[in-house]
C-alpha cells in the first residue's frame, strides 16, 4: 500500500496536479468511486501484466502465480462507463476464455482479409439506428428500391 | 401421352372388355354375368370392332379433305386414321392422337428432316423412318411406341446432348426447353461421352436476339425461318460434321422485323431474348392474353408479368390475325411501358413548371376552365393507343360541353367514317392468302404493318402472286414491281394503259391495299372514285365472296375511332381551338394552337404531348386496363390487365368519367359494361369480340368525286419501324434498334 502512496506521489511530481488529475479521471479511477466492478479491476490491475491491447484500447491483462487459475486474465475496458462483453473483439475472445493461449494481436492474421467485418459491439438499446436490421426491414437504411417504373420527370422547358 | 393412354384405358366402357385377356378385369367377370354366352352375336359385333381406347387427336387437330378421293387410311398403333394423301407420317400421327417428339420440324416451316428425333417404326421398313420427313402411304402401319422406335429416340437425345452444354441451371431457355423436357421423357439416364465437349463462338444478331451458339443442335428452325418467313437471307449453315454451325456468313445483324420469333422456334436456348437474358424463369411469370396496340393488326400476345412488371411478351395463336408470329416492335417495346411514365396529376404554375397535385384540384381547374370557353372552340383528340371505350366517353363528354370536334389521330381531315368498307381491310387478313395479284398504293406494309406484310410474303411465296406498288421507294421482302410513286400511276392503271392493269384484270383474286396515309391527303375523295371505277370495270376486285378493295390503318385506335364516328368536323379545329383534350395524343401537329389555349392531357407517358399541356392527367396503359381495339381488318379484340396501374394513374374512361361529374355533365356510366352498353348503341360490332365483323356495303356505293387526283407524290407515314408511338418511343431497347437496325 506504501507504495502505492509512493507512486502516486512520484507521477504528481513528475506530470503535475493538473495533468495528473486528468489522467485520473481517463484512466477511470474516479469511476471506481461508483463503480466497485471498475475499483476491483483497478486493485485486480495492480502486479499483473498487460498481454496486449486492442484497436479498441481493451486492455488485456494477465496474472500468473498467486492468482487463481481461472481468475488470471482479464480486461479492462477502454469505455469506463458504458462497457460490457461484446465489446470484447473476436480475437482476444479466444485468448480471454481461455480457449486458445495465442494473443489477439497473433491472430488478427486468421481475419479473413476480403470479406471480413470490423468488430461492432452490440447496440441493443442503444436506438434503432445503431441496430442490425435485415435486408428487408423498414429501418434497414440500405432499402431496396421496389418501385418497378420509372416517373416522367417535368423539366422547365418553353 | 402414356399417362392419358392409361387412364383412358382405365376409362373405358365395359362392353368392349368382355373379351379382354388383361388380367385386371377379371374382377368385373366376377361381378357381371357373362355376356357373350347369353348373346353370342353381340360378342362378335364386340370382337370385329379394333380393340382399342379412344384417342383425341394432339393439340384439337383437325382434318380438312380437299378431295375425296385422295384419302387414304393409316394404322397408328393400330388405330385406322383417314388422312388425306400428301400428309407426313406424323402429321397422321398427331391425327391419331400421338405425340412423336421433334426438333427440326415446324408446322409453319419447310422440312428438314434432319434432327432424326422423330423415328418410328413403320412395318415392312428395314429402319426407322423420320416420319416428319416421310409421306404417309395407304395402309402403312406405323408404330411409335415399340422398343425399336424407344432405342432410336434414346440414341437420337444421347448424340444430341453430347455435344450440348450442361448450362440448363443458368440457361434462360430452362423450363420452356424442348430438349430439357424430351431429355426427361425419351432420353437415357446416364451418357456415355467422355470427351470433351464442341465449343462455338457465338454470333452478334443485334440488340434483340442472344445467341449461345454452343447450345444449338442444328435443327435450322432459325434458318428456314429466316429465308422462308422474314425473308431475308442472313442466316444459314457453315461446315460440315461435327463443325457444323449457324451463323450470318460474315459479320451481319439479323435485319427483320420479325426476327424475335426465332427465339420461340428455337427447340434449345441457343437463341434467347438479350432484353430478357437473366431476368426472370418462366415458371416465375403470370400470363395474360391480351392484345397488341403498337399497330393496326392487333396481333394476339401474351403479356408475361411478374408482380407489378412486364417482364416479356409472346405471340399468342391467332391463324386469322398473327398466325403464330409477332413483330419486334410488339415483343420488345415492353420496356417502355416502365419509363418515363406520368403517374401523378400536374398542373403547370405561373412559372411554367408542373406541380403534381391531387385529383380533386387536377379535374377541378379542367372543369372551371372548360365552361369558360365557348362550345366551338373545344377540341378533342385521341391517341393511337386508345380504346374503343375512352374514345366513346370523350365524344359523349365532349358532346354534352357543345363540341363535336373530337377526333382520333391519323384520321385527317378528309377521313370519312360513313361506311365501313371505306376504312377496313374488307379481304381481312387472312383472306389476303387467297389473293393472287396485290396493288399496294401508298403504303408500306413492311413497316405499317408488319403481319400482314408476312401474310402477304407468304402469299408470294405460295402462289407466285404478282405485287405492284405505287409510292416511295421503299423495302420489300418479296418480289414486287415499283410502278410509280404518284396517284398518277393509279389513274393510269384504272384506265387500262398500263402494263399492270392486264396483270390486275386476269387476276381471280385481285386485292388493292391503300395506305392510311391517304386520309391526310386533299384529294383523297377522288383516289376512291378511281378505286371505284376499277371496281365498276373489274367484277373480280368486288363480288358477294370477295372483296379486294383495302385499306389498311396505322393505329390501334383508328378503327374504333371510326366507328364510334370520332371525325374532325372542320378543317381548322386545331388554329381556333381554345380548349384542347389531347387523350394519349402524341403526334398532333400543335404548332398553330393559339398561344392562350389551355391544353389537357390524359395519358400514360410524358412524349410530345405533354410539353404543351397545362394539366396532365395520368393514365393507364394498355397492359393495365381492359379495354376494346377494333384491328384494321374489322375484328374488335379486348386487352386484358396483366399488371396492376402504377402511381396515381387511373384507367381512361374513368378519368373522363369523374371530369364529366365535376364539370357538372355528370355521364350516367359507372362500370366499363354501362360504357360498353353506350358502344352498343352506337357501333354494336365493337362488341362482338374476337370476331372480324366485315362491312356490310362495300364502297362502290358513294357517288363519284367530281375533284381530281393531284400530281403529289404518295408519302412515308411511318419512318422508324421502331418507335411510332408513346409507349415505343419510351423504351430503350426500340431505341436501340432503330440506331443499329434502321438503314441510314
Amino acid at each position: 500500500m506504501a507504495s502505492v502512496v509512493k507512486n502516486i506521489l512520484k507521477s504528481v511530481r513528475e506530470k503535475g496536479l493538473v495533468n495528473f488529475a486528468r489522467e485520473l479521471r481517463e484512466e477511470g479511477f474516479l469511476n471506481c468511486l461508483s463503480d466497485g466492478n471498475l475499483l476491483q479491476t483497478k486493485i485486480h490491475n495492480i502486479g499483473a501484466t498487460v498481454v496486449g491491447v486492442d484497436k479498441f484500447g481493451n486492455k488485456y491483462y494477465e496474472k500468473l502465480g498467486d492468482t487463481q487459475y481461472g481468475r488470471h486474465r482479464w480486461v479492462e475496458y477502454a469505455s469506463k462507463d458504458r462497457y460490457n462483453a461484446s465489446q470484447v473483439p473476436p480475437e482476444w475472445h479466444g485468448w480471454l476464455h481461455f480457449i486458445t493461449d495465442h494473443t489477439g494481436d497473433e491472430l488478427l492474421m486468421l481475419k479473413p482479409k476480403r470479406y471480413g467485418l470490423d468488430h461492432k459491439e452490440n447496440f441493443s438499446g442503444e436506438g434503432d439506428e445503431y441496430i442490425y436490421h435485415s435486408k428487408g426491414h423498414t429501418l434497414n437504411p440500405g432499402q431496396r428500391d421496389w418501385t418497378r417504373y420509372q416517373s416522367w420527370q417535368p423539366t422547365k422547358t418553353q | 401421352m402414356g399417362l392419358g393412354l392409361l387412364a383412358s384405358r382405365a376409362l373405358r366402357s365395359s362392353s368392349s372388355r368382355v373379351l379382354s385377356t388383361n388380367p385386371r378385369y377379371n374382377l368385373f367377370r366376377t361381378i357381371v354375368s357373362t355376356p357373350e354366352l347369353h348373346k353370342p352375336e353381340a360378342a362378335a359385333e364386340a370382337a370385329a370392332e379394333p380393340d382399342l381406347p379412344k384417342r383425341t387427336p394432339v393439340a384439337g387437330a383437325r382434318v380438312h379433305f380437299p378431295n375425296p378421293d385422295d384419302v387414304i387410311e393409316v394404322f397408328v398403333d393400330g388405330y385406322p386414321v383417314k388422312i388425306p394423301k400428301g400428309m407426313t407420317v406424323l402429321q397422321a400421327c398427331s391425327v391419331a392422337g400421338v405425340d412423336i417428339p421433334r426438333f427440326c420440324y415446324h408446322d409453319r416451316l419447310s422440312i428438314a428432316g434432319n434432327c432424326r428425333m422423330c423415328l418410328v417404326e413403320v412395318e415392312k421398313s428395314p429402319k426407322p423412318v423420320a416420319s416428319c420427313a416421310m409421306p404417309a402411304l395407304p395402309g402403312m402401319k406405323i408404330k411409335t411406341d415399340t422398343p425399336i422406335a424407344k432405342k432410336a429416340r434414346e440414341g437420337v437425345m444421347e448424340f444430341l446432348l453430347m455435344n450440348h452444354p450442361l448450362d440448363c441451371p443458368i440457361c434462360d431457355q430452362g423450363g420452356e426447353c424442348d430438349l430439357q423436357d424430351q431429355s426427361m421423357a425419351f432420353g437415357s439416364d446416364r451418357g456415355r461421352f467422355t470427351e470433351t465437349k464442341r465449343s462455338v463462338v457465338d454470333k452478334n444478331l443485334g440488340p434483340l436476339v442472344k445467341t449461345v451458339m454452343t447450345r444449338c443442335i442444328q435443327c435450322t428452325r432459325c434458318v428456314r425461318f429466316a429465308s422462308e418467313i422474314a425473308g431475308v437471307q442472313d442466316l444459314g449453315m457453315l461446315g460440315r460434321g461435327s463443325g457444323e454451325e449457324i451463323g450470318t456468313y460474315v459479320e451481319k445483324l439479323m435485319t427483320s422485323e420479325l426476327s424475335g420469333n426465332v427465339i420461340d422456334i428455337c427447340p434449345v436456348g441457343a437463341l434467347t431474348s438479350k432484353p430478357f437474358a437473366f431476368k426472370a424463369r418462366n415458371w416465375e411469370l403470370k400470363g395474360t392474353e391480351s392484345i397488341d396496340v403498337t399497330d393496326a393488326v392487333g396481333s394476339n400476345i401474351r403479356i408475361d408479368s411478374r408482380g407489378p412488371e412486364v417482364m416479356r411478351i409472346v405471340p399468342r395463336l391467332n391463324e386469322d390475325i398473327n398466325e403464330e408470329w409477332i413483330s419486334d416492335k410488339t415483343r420488345f417495346c415492353y420496356d417502355g411501358l416502365k419509363r418515363q411514365r406520368l403517374s401523378d396529376p400536374m398542373i403547370r404554375g405561373a412559372d411554367g413548371r408542373f406541380k403534381p397535385v391531387s385529383w380533386r384540384d387536377a379535374l377541378a381547374v379542367v372543369a372551371e376552365v372548360i365552361h369558360q370557353i365557348k362550345p366551338e372552340e373545344i377540341v378533342g383528340v385521341a391517341g393511337k393507343l386508345s380504346d374503343a371505350e375512352s374514345m366513346m366517353l370523350l365524344k359523349d363528354f365532349l358532346n354534352k360541353m357543345g363540341s363535336n370536334n373530337v377526333w382520333c389521330e391519323g384520321n385527317g381531315k378528309n377521313t370519312d367514317a360513313d361506311l365501313r368498307s371505306g376504312y377496313l381491310l374488307n379481304s381481312s387478313i387472312g383472306g389476303l392468302e387467297k389473293a393472287d395479284c396485290f396493288l399496294l398504293v401508298g403504303t408500306q406494309p413492311r413497316v405499317e404493318a408488319a403481319m400482314v406484310n408476312a401474310r402477304i410474303r407468304k402469299t408470294v411465296r405460295a402462289t407466285q402472286a404478282k405485287v405492284g406498288y405505287i409510292g416511295p421507294a421503299a423495302d420489300f421482302n418479296y418480289d414486287h414491281q415499283h410502278l410509280g410513286t404518284g396517284p398518277e400511276t393509279l389513274v393510269a392503271i384504272a384506265d387500262g394503259g398500263h402494263p399492270f392493269s392486264s396483270t390486275l384484270a386476269s387476276a381471280k383474286n385481285p386485292a388493292i391495299i391503300v395506305g392510311a396515309g391517304i386520309f391526310e391527303r386533299e384529294d383523297k375523295d377522288a383516289i376512291f372514285s378511281v378505286l371505284q371505277s376499277m371496281a365498276a370495270k373489274n367484277e373480280n376486285l368486288i363480288r358477294p365472296d370477295w372483296n379486294g378493295l383495302n385499306v389498311l390503318l396505322l393505329n390501334a385506335a383508328q378503327a374504333a375511332a371510326l366507328d364510334l364516328g370520332l371525325v374532325p368536323e372542320s378543317d381548322n379545329a386545331i388554329e381556333s381551338a381554345k380548349f384542347v383534350y389531347l387523350m394519349g395524343a402524341d403526334d398532333v401537329n400543335l404548332d398553330k394552337l393559339p398561344k392562350d389555349a389551355f391544353v389537357v392531357y390524359q395519358g400514360h407517358h410524358g412524349d410530345n404531348g405533354v410539353y404543351r399541356a397545362n394539366v396532365i392527367l395520368p393514365s393507364a396503359v394498355f397492359s393495365e386496363k381492359e379495354g376494346i381495339y377494333e384491328n384494321t381488318e374489322g375484328c374488335s379484340q379486348q386487352t386484358v390487365p396483366a399488371v396492376p396501374t402504377i402511381g396515381d394513374a387511373r384507367e381512361d374512361w374513368k378519368i373522363i368519367r369523374a371530369l364529366s361529374e365535376v364539370s357538372g355533365v355528370r355521364l350516367p356510366y359507372d362500370t366499363i359494361h354501362g360504357v360498353r352498353s353506350r358502344i352498343r348503341t352506337v357501333a354494336p360490332n365493337l362488341l362482338n369480340l374476337d370476331e372480324r365483323e366485315p362491312a356490310a356495303f362495300s364502297v362502290s356505293l358513294k357517288p363519284e368525286s367530281p375533284k381530281k387526283v393531284s400530281k403529289l407524290p404518295f408519302g412515308v407515314m411511318v419512318d422508324n419501324f421502331y418507335m411510332t408511338d408513346a409507349i415505343t418511343r419510351a423504351s430503350k431497347i426500340m431505341a436501340q434498334c432503330s440506331a443499329v437496325l434502321t438503314k441510314k
